[in-house]
């Protein structure tokens, strides 16, 4: 603890970058030996990848990082065992200011609507690193400068006022330790690392009684039966078993919180969800869902080649079928709309256009560009001649649906049929009367 | 299917690829459709354009491939599936060159895109280091089964439930295997509004 004091306010008085590169090298050892300690967990890999030059970045912002370092060297020689309150004490306010160091690169926010949704979605809860698991996917990204300077100073701030209360119940620190980290919602590989560690100074700490109420608080914040299982363990089985998998049960804590976010947006997409809360079952209906719109595409494709011999969509399909059952509907009212223009005007040419092929009945060329360039203009054609044409000549609704729908076709199909050999209409017709009654 | 797609006005934005031009992913379920509809017909042509008989398993296999191709573009490497789509289509020799063809002439570089994006890499140590903490796991397990309170073995029973689930939604999910559990979650969102917007457009175009 001596040791401890003057290290302590040597870094919080100079962030000298002395100390900095001291905290760095101190940070590749406590590296190795986490991993060495973890086995490699997921997030082992990923904490290499991250360069080491965002570590120097974060570190030369924070102060009292190297404060939680030299706490922490003690933990990796394992001979000094400070007195358990202050280094309860300490812990906390290095656990605070972890995420600073969380932004470093960690990457960007999720944006404070989910930083607060987590805030809020989490109840007390102890300290865990807020988001080991997000550091996997998240390790790579980009580094958020603003947000970085903006956390780190709030850190320092309440990191000010945790000073003061840092002799106090360690439980509420726990808690506010962990609604404070979880809200700033990021983490990087050196917080969760050295939030490991601390976990695992918990548990060196000698004093059984806090370690219990500690882990009492964990399991009964967590539940989770792996936290459970570490009361019985972790009294006997000195830290390694217990760290890892408190390590791993906080991780998992983390995890849990984002994927629980995400599967409040799949809730909004998959029908039927908003019932069901756990989380097999939510997965239950992803499964069908997903395998039900998978058989859909299927069916869908295979209807689709049996139906086109060719393969010849439209984009104008797209138009074509908002508005094709709109024109079955309200004759009318066609020319009102200017999404009716096109098939209205579509309407029409076909009519003349098929009367004029029908006589000609040769080469392709010509009945196939004049369609081509009546096709490509449509609202070329001025709205009053469109109505008044469709009104003269849609007299007959009843008897025109039919009529209308194969004209559509066929004009789709002497628009397709462009680029391949020419059909003769009566085949096309055909055609298109199939897929009508299809 | 009248959950339609007005319910897929949500704006979420996960701030993991966040930036720039390929974000906001899901903003317009309009513009989506129309974006998938174009290209799926383009790719579509050059298929067309490619062979001109073919019969009808030959064209199932087109249009279906066609679209996936169209929306993974579409995507244009940002997510997982995606990626992971082009790679599948573009593996076994006989597609690649369908494939390389629908894609079109900006191919050559999605596809060299799809295979520098590290993905295998990152899979084979994710791979063992979870058999390391399924090992772990698994020893904290069978001494929870020593005193077996029945809160805890709800739980086990909860947490192969949800892993087994877990595993077949992997399956589904193009590239999911090697993919942790958040991730699978976003794939799965977007994965899953590119199936609704496909089977919208597919069905629009078979009632024409």
């Amino acid at each position: 603890m001596n040791r401890a004091l003057p290290e302590m306010s040597h870094c919080l008085n100079g962030p000298g970058k002395c100390t900095d590169m001291t905290v760095l090298e101190r940070q590749r050892a406590r590296v190795r030996w986490q991993q060495s300690y973890l086995g490699g967990s997921d997030f082992g890999g990923v904490f290499l990848e991250t360069s080491q030059a965002d570590q120097v970045g974060n570190f030369q912002d924070l102060v009292v990082g190297g404060s939680s370092c030299s706490v922490l060297d003690d933990v990796g020689t394992h001979s000094v065992k400070p007195d358990p309150g202050l280094e309860n004490g300490w812990l906390e306010l290095g656990r605070l200011e972890l995420p600073n160091m969380g932004f470093g690169s960690g990457g960007s926010m999720n944006g404070s609507p989910t930083g607060l949704e987590m805030n809020s979605s989490i109840s007390k809860t102890s300290s865990c690193p807020p988001t080991e698991a997000q550091s996997a996917p998240e390790a790579k990204d980009k580094v958020s400068v603003p947000a970085e300077k903006m956390s780190s100073a709030a850190g320092r701030d309440s990191s000010k006022k945790r000073k003061a209360d840092k002799m106090q119940n360690t439980k509420v620190f726990a808690e506010d330790d962990a609604k404070y980290k979880r809200s700033k919602a990021c983490a990087e590989e050196g917080e969760s690392k050295i939030t490991t560690e601390q976990a695992r100074i918990k548990n060196n700490t000698s004093t059984p009684t806090t370690n219990n109420r500690e882990t009492s608080a964990d399991s009964s914040k967590e539940n989770s039966k792996a936290s459970e299982v570490q009361k019985p363990d972790y009294i006997h089985v000195r830290a390694r078993r217990g760290q890892a998998t408190d390590s791993h049960s906080l991780a998992e804590r983390v995890r849990r919180e984002k994927i629980s976010e995400r599967m409040k947006y799949l809730q909004d997409l998959v029908p039927g969800c908003n019932k069901i809360t756990g989380k097999a079952g939510m997965l239950d209906e992803i499964i069908n869902y997903v395998q039900s719109l998978q058989r859909q595409v299927e069916f869908l494709s295979m209807k689709l080649a049996a139906v086109n011999p060719r393969l010849d969509f439209n984009i104008d399909d797209l138009f074509a079928k908002e508005t094709v059952p709109a024109c079955s509907a309200d004759f009318p009212t066609i020319g009102m709309s200017s999404e009716m223009t096109n098939p209205a005007y579509l309407q029409f040419n076909p009519v003349q256009q098929v009367a004029a092929c029908c006589g000609f009945e040769m080469g392709l060329n010509s009945p196939d560009m004049a369609l081509r360039r009546t096709l490509s203009t449509p609202v070329s054609l001025p709205e009053p001649y469109l109505d008044a044409s469709c009104f003269t000549q849609l007299q007959p609704p009843p008897t025109w649906d039919a009529d209308l729908q194969n004209l559509l076709n066929l004009e789709f199909h002497q628009e397709r049929s462009i680029s391949f050999p020419y059909q003769p209409f009566t085949g096309s017709i055909e055609a298109s009367n199939l897929k009508m009654e299809i | 299917m009248h959950h339609s797609v007005s319910c897929l006005s949500y704006t979420w934005s996960f701030s993991r690829s966040s930036d720039g031009p390929t974000e906001p992913r899901m903003r317009n379920p309009s513009l989506i459709k129309e974006e998938f509809l174009k290209r799926w017909i383009i790719a579509l042509r050059r298929c067309t354009s490619l062979k001109k008989n073919m019969n009808i398993l030959e064209r199932n296999k087109v249009v279906k491939l066609s679209a996936d191709l169209a929306m993974a573009s579409a995507r244009n490497g940002t997510t997982s599936w995606s990626r992971a789509l082009i790679a599948n289509a573009t593996r076994d020799n006989d597609n690649r060159i369908l494939a390389e063809q629908i894609l079109g002439p900006e191919s050559e570089i999605l596809v060299k895109r799809v295979s520098t994006m590290p993905f295998k890499t990152c899979n084979r140590r994710k791979i063992r280091s979870k058999r390391i903490l399924k090992r772990s796991c698994s020893s904290a397990i069978r001494r929870v089964r020593k005193t077996v309170p029945r809160k805890v073995l709800a739980n086990c029973i909860a947490k192969r439930l949800i892993q087994k689930r877990t595993h077949i939604l992997k399956s589904l999910v193009p590239g999911g295997e090697f993919m942790d559990e958040t991730t699978l979650m976003e794939e799965t969102l977007d994965y899953i509004a590119y199936l609704r917007v496909q089977v919208d457009v597919m069905r629009s175009c078979t009632y024409c």
